[in-house]
């Protein structure tokens, strides 16, 4: 109902001359509410009490392990959110995680470190930790240093987490957030350490240094989607059906535009399809 | 709860949106926001925050020193190395002909001599241990174990000799008989038979040798064999068909999770 009538506003709204609209990204816009419309469709959906079938995806199940692993050893697991500021969604994305870590090691009574490049995530990522161990019941286990500042240069930040690996081993290395160069610095630190590793990152350069010095990748979209499979909240849980769905749409309407270019290639429409999706 | 529940998922709701739909707009007021201010809001904050990270640093450093945790002594030189950037940027320019604020920058300050000197030589030593990482990384992602590490292997070999100038040097008739080469030792180890493995070996080389004589041996023909082409191609469509695909996924996520926070949907970030 509310979205017959928004989209039926919006057509009055381009019939009577659409002031202020740019009309070239008209088909951006369609999309970007076609998409925004079916994810709150599934969300509602699993608010509803709908149950969705999601793949399981074994690097967030090790999340688990890894700090069990931790538990088991009596060392403590580091968590690296990143190089980036919280204007990143990738660095959000990794203090989510974070947040869902802490709640584990404090379950477990496992000992955190979390080395950061930026104060505002030293400052996030403090008060998220905090909120995980007040709501697993720990409060006294929390301790302002778990989240601590280093330097916000690249190579000084690498040399002092790789410090704080050879020096305190940790038994559990996990990088969620947005990485340049020094992934691979990290990873193999971690890696000759004989730490379990569990990297997520939407850095694409970065991924296949990850996917080699690590036990567990989150490649993109599941980077993003961890925070949904780790709290089992259904509305985050529909979203990532959502997600899914979306993804279904996109390769469709991928292989219609091919379709649509040979078409047009040879000359049996007139109509180009990559102009007409082509962002302007 | 108000102030931190509420409040921020309200910030988060009305400026996402903004930004979002700001771009669909020819409103100068919204698109200075969105382009220039709301990024402006956030490097000033994150210029302030710095002192808390600051004092951070040095509480946790001095802590350790004061009750000789082990390995004090390293924080001693994080201690002095604020202490002197500290002085080297506020308080002694080392060159009195240099105005305050160029000094970061201009030749003869103390400034400028510890980033030249101290600073530049240290992050790049830490940058070239990438050069060791990678290839000991290397080593672990081309171990033959199973068809896609071999893949990956043969990918990165081609790759690598197709790059430099060696690469251009070697003859694709050089590739297509290691080819027929490695066609008989597969065929060796599926079949076990030497007969078969002889016959595959000379036929191939047979055929090659004569495909060669008849076109005039040219080191870059048939391009297909020809190793800076080959790697052209590989770099061109399976590298970029899989970076597209993983693009792809990278952006749905980002968009949802975008959508998550304008919704209010995903509270985690304010530690619900």
């Amino acid at each position: 109902m509310v979205a017959g009538g928004l989209a039926l506003a919006f057509v009055v709204f381009l019939l009577a001359g659409h002031p202020g609209f740019r009309e070239e990204r008209v088909v951006m816009f369609l999309a970007i509410n076609f998409m925004a419309g079916t994810l709150i469709y599934y969300i509602r959906l699993a608010q509803r009490g709908e149950d969705f079938y999601l793949r399981p995806i074994p690097g967030l199940k090790a999340v688990e392990e890894a700090v069990g692993r931790s538990t088991e050893m009596g060392k403590p697991v580091l968590y690296v959110p990143g190089i980036m500021d919280m204007d990143q969604v990738e660095t959000v994305a990794g203090v989510i995680i974070l947040g869902h870590v802490a709640k584990m090691t404090a379950r477990y009574e496992t000992s955190l470190n979390v080395p950061v490049s930026r104060s505002i995530v030293m400052k996030a990522g403090r008060e998220i930790v905090r909120e995980s161990y007040t709501m697993e019941g720990r409060p006294d286990l929390f301790q302002d240093d778990m989240v601590h500042y280093l330097t916000d240069d690249q190579f000084a930040y690498a040399a002092g987490v790789n410090g704080i690996m050879v020096r305190e081993k940790p038994a559990a290395c996990l990088y969620m957030g947005k990485f340049y160069a020094e992934s691979l610095i990290l990873a193999e630190t971690g890696n000759s350490i004989g730490a379990i590793q569990i990297a997520g990152t939407a850095s694409q350069a970065q991924i296949p240094f990850f996917v080699t010095a690590c036990d567990y990748t989150l490649i993109g979209e599941e980077f993003f989607a961890a925070s949904a499979y780790l709290s089992q909240k259904p509305e985050l849980l529909g979203a990532l059906k959502g997600q899914d769905m979306l993804k279904a749409f996109v390769t469709a309407t991928i292989l219609l535009a091919l379709l649509l270019r040979v078409f047009n290639d040879l000359g049996w429409i007139d109509w180009n399809v990559i102009d007409f999706l082509t962002v302007q | 709860m108000l102030w931190k529940r509420q409040i921020p998922i309200l910030i988060a709701t009305v400026v996402g949106l903004l930004t979002l739909f700001g771009w669909f707009t020819n409103n100068p007021g919204i698109e200075s926001f969105v382009n220039d201010d709301a990024t402006q809001w956030f490097d000033i904050l994150a210029s302030f925050a710095i002192f808390l990270g600051a004092l951070n640093l040095m509480k946790l450093q001095g802590r350790k020193v004061l009750k000789q945790h082990s390995g004090w002594q390293y924080s001693l030189f994080t201690i002095g190395g604020f202490i002197f950037a500290i002085v080297a940027g506020f308080i002694y320019k080392g060159n009195d002909a240099v105005a305050w604020g160029f000094h970061v920058t201009s030749k003869g300050t103390l400034f400028k001599w510890m980033f030249d000197f101290i600073f530049t030589p240290l992050s790049a030593t830490m940058f070239a241990l990438l050069a060791f990482f990678v290839a000991s990384a290397s080593y672990r992602a081309f171990r033959v174990r199973n068809l896609e590490a071999t893949l990956l292997l043969v990918s990165g070999i081609i790759i690598m000799v197709g790059r430099v100038p060696l690469g251009s040097s070697i003859s694709s008739w050089f590739i297509m008989y290691l080819l027929v080469l490695v066609g008989s030792i597969a065929a060796n180890i599926k079949l076990q038979d030497k007969i078969i493995t002889f016959g595959v070996l000379l036929g191939g080389v047979v055929i090659v040798t004569i495909w060669g004589s008849l076109a005039g041996w040219p080191v870059d023909q048939p391009s297909i064999f020809y190793l800076p082409m080959l790697q052209d191609w590989i770099y061109n469509n399976p590298n970029v068909a899989g970076a597209r695909a993983i693009m792809i996924g990278i952006g749905l996520g980002i968009f949802a999770t975008s959508i998550r926070y304008i919704l209010g949907v995903e509270k985690s970030y304010i530690g619900e």
